[in-house]
């Protein structure tokens, strides 16, 4: 038997929300449950009303669909709605049950709808697969971390970023101000983040080569950066090595 | 410089040789008679190159120039005699008097050299700017076709394209009287650059429409998000500008301001008379929380550039950023120059 699917709309045009609407108001199965203007509604909505399904707009102010998904306790079934086709291959390693072209049409997001419904009838419910993000390079570098703590989201530009560190599943974020945790790979990190700016110096730690102020030996043939605010980190063999090719010694 | 120098030394001793040669002279009156015509004058006669340089045939009054030529000419005459005299004297007093007897003459030549030199330098001058003019036409040429090349890329960006054909196909259920109005803007915006690509100049007041119906367009997808403000001072209208400057302005003022934001953003367009120039002034705000980067994006270059080229001036764009607004002023003189 088929189940209604809870459906949650996140996009910041009215428009594109009334048109979005229009197409779902006659669903046999399917049921609306809230619409959200940005990316930080959308955050508050799906972890409170738990939607099984949402059509998810990319580029959106404060952040965007792709950061706002790397904030979820819940993750429900995304189908991506955009103008632009240049997230395509990134959308794929977010594991988007589907991507639809704006303006698109009825019959083409009525089979996207099929497509979820199958799946979930089917029990192969992709909950956890979000977390296992892409790891290879997007275009772009990334300009900031969006990170969750307690309820509030912050937006950190990478510059303010001194050093990550891992944390078994998760990775902390040390700022100015503070840690932000994140479920992320090192891996993620170090591939997006600028080369130029950020060195991988151990398994455990990437550094922002402007927070560096020493690098010290302390046996032979090992090291630790020491910070400008006299934090210690341990160098590992390789990454010596990369440090000194990015800082020319 | 270097090729000026050869060509004296080597007129000047094949002067003397022939001096020598031919008519038996010997060596010290012919290179005393060579000397003030072929080291001392030309390198008196570089200076020239200034004079002319600050006179172009051009810019001033030809009678001032002919008159200024012949103060200077007198001035350099009079100087070259004396060096030469000193010159003379210092090698070997007996010359002195055939310095004396050929006054008359060597003052007559003095003319006729400055009058060869200023021909010569305006020669120079001339073909210099007119390779330099071409050279600036070209690269005009240039960058109006990469502003045109933009502002097709900005027709069809597909952020702004496909969103507007989004909102048409949305409007068509709800409200088809304004998909048909959205429709018929969208064209009139797509044929203006079209209509417009050959023009250097345009007016302001045709500018401005084609920035109204842009706003229009924008204004259907984001709602009460964008409010565009106009004041524009009466006597703007009819100044000229170069064509397609303004819309990559707005597009960022779109892109950073509106684009981010989540409350209301006003971008607000004043246009003043200030004596000879026309400012133009575009004031957008922002979400200060969000980042982005905000390098000079190519649009803004290729516009300073373009202004560089046509005005002469590269400080015609200035750019403020407010922590909360952001504000572009273009302070343009009222004319292009031809």
């Amino acid at each position: 038997m088929k189940q209604t699917l809870k459906a949650l709309i996140i996009e910041d045009e009215e428009l594109a929300r009334n048109l979005l609407k229009s197409y779902l108001k006659d669903h046999p199965s399917l049921e609306l449950i809230g619409e959200c203007e940005n990316g930080f509604e959308g955050v508050q909505k799906i972890n409170e009303l738990k939607p099984d399904v949402v059509f998810l707009d990319i580029q959106m102010p404060k952040i965007t669909g792709f950061e706002m998904l790397e904030l979820l306790d819940h993750k429900p079934e995304i189908i991506f709605t955009t103008a632009y086709d240049q997230y395509a291959i990134k959308a794929f390693d977010y594991n988007a049950q589907d991507y639809l072209l704006k303006p698109f049409s009825k019959e083409r997001l009525l089979k996207a709808i099929d497509k979820v419904q199958e799946r979930i009838d089917k029990g192969e419910r992709s909950t956890n697969r979000l977390e296992q993000l892409n790891t290879y390079a997007v275009e772009e570098y990334l300009d900031r971390i969006v990170v969750k703590d307690r309820h509030k989201i912050n937006i950190i530009p990478v510059d303010q970023v001194r050093y990550i560190e891992s944390l078994d599943d998760y990775v902390l974020i040390y700022t100015q101000d503070g840690r932000h945790m994140k479920q992320k790979t090192m891996k993620y990190f170090e591939s997006n983040l600028n080369p130029r700016d950020f060195i991988r110096i151990h398994r455990s730690y990437i550094v922002h080569i402007e927070d560096m102020a020493e690098i010290q030996q302390y046996e032979k043939e090992s090291y630790v950066v020491i910070l400008k605010d006299k934090t210690k980190l341990k160098v590992s063999k390789t990454g010596y090595k990369k440090i000194k090719e990015s800082l020319h010694f | 410089m270097l090729y000026y120098g050869v060509f004296w030394l080597t007129i000047g001793l094949v002067n003397i040789v022939v001096q020598n040669l031919w008519f038996g002279t010997d060596l010290t009156t012919a290179f005393l008679s060579a000397f003030p015509f072929f080291a001392l004058y030309p390198i008196l006669g570089a200076s020239i190159w200034f004079i002319i340089k600050y006179n172009s045939l051009e810019e001033k009054d030809l009678y001032w120039v002919l008159l200024y030529h012949l103060i200077a000419g007198s001035l350099l005459n009079a100087i070259w005699l004396y060096l030469g005299f000193i010159f003379i004297k210092l090698v070997d007093e007996s010359y002195l008097q055939i310095l004396y007897d050929s006054l008359p003459n060597k003052i007559f030549s003095g003319y006729v050299m400055y009058t060869i030199y200023v021909m010569f330098f305006y020669t120079i001058n001339y073909y210099q700017s007119l390779k330099e003019k071409i050279q600036k036409e070209a690269e005009l040429k240039a960058l109006i076709r990469e502003a045109e090349l933009n502002a097709l890329k900005s027709q069809i960006n597909p952020h702004f394209l496909f969103n507007s054909l989004n909102s048409i196909a949305s409007l068509t259920l709800s409200a088809p009287e304004k998909a048909q109005e959205m429709v018929i803007n969208l064209s009139r915006f797509m044929r203006y650059s079209l209509q417009h690509d050959q023009d250097e100049a345009v007016s302001l007041a045709d500018e401005l429409e084609n920035i109204k119906l842009y706003l229009s367009i924008e204004k259907v997808r984001f709602g009460k998000k964008l409010n565009p403000v106009f004041d524009i001072e009466e006597g703007c209208h009819r100044c000229q500008i170069p064509n397609m400057i303004l819309q990559p302005l707005f597009e960022n003022a779109i892109k950073y301001g509106v684009y981010e934001a989540t409350s209301p953003v006003s971008i607000t367009t004043t246009c003043r008379i200030k004596e000879k120039h026309i400012l133009i002034c575009i004031e957008n705000d922002y979400d200060p929380e969000a980042i982005r980067n905000r390098g000079e994006g190519i649009g803004l270059q290729n516009i300073r550039q373009r202004l560089s080229l046509i005005y002469g001036s590269a400080d015609l764009l200035k750019l403020t950023d407010n922590k909360t607004s952001f504000k572009v002023e273009l302070l343009l003189p009222k004319t292009i120059p031809a």
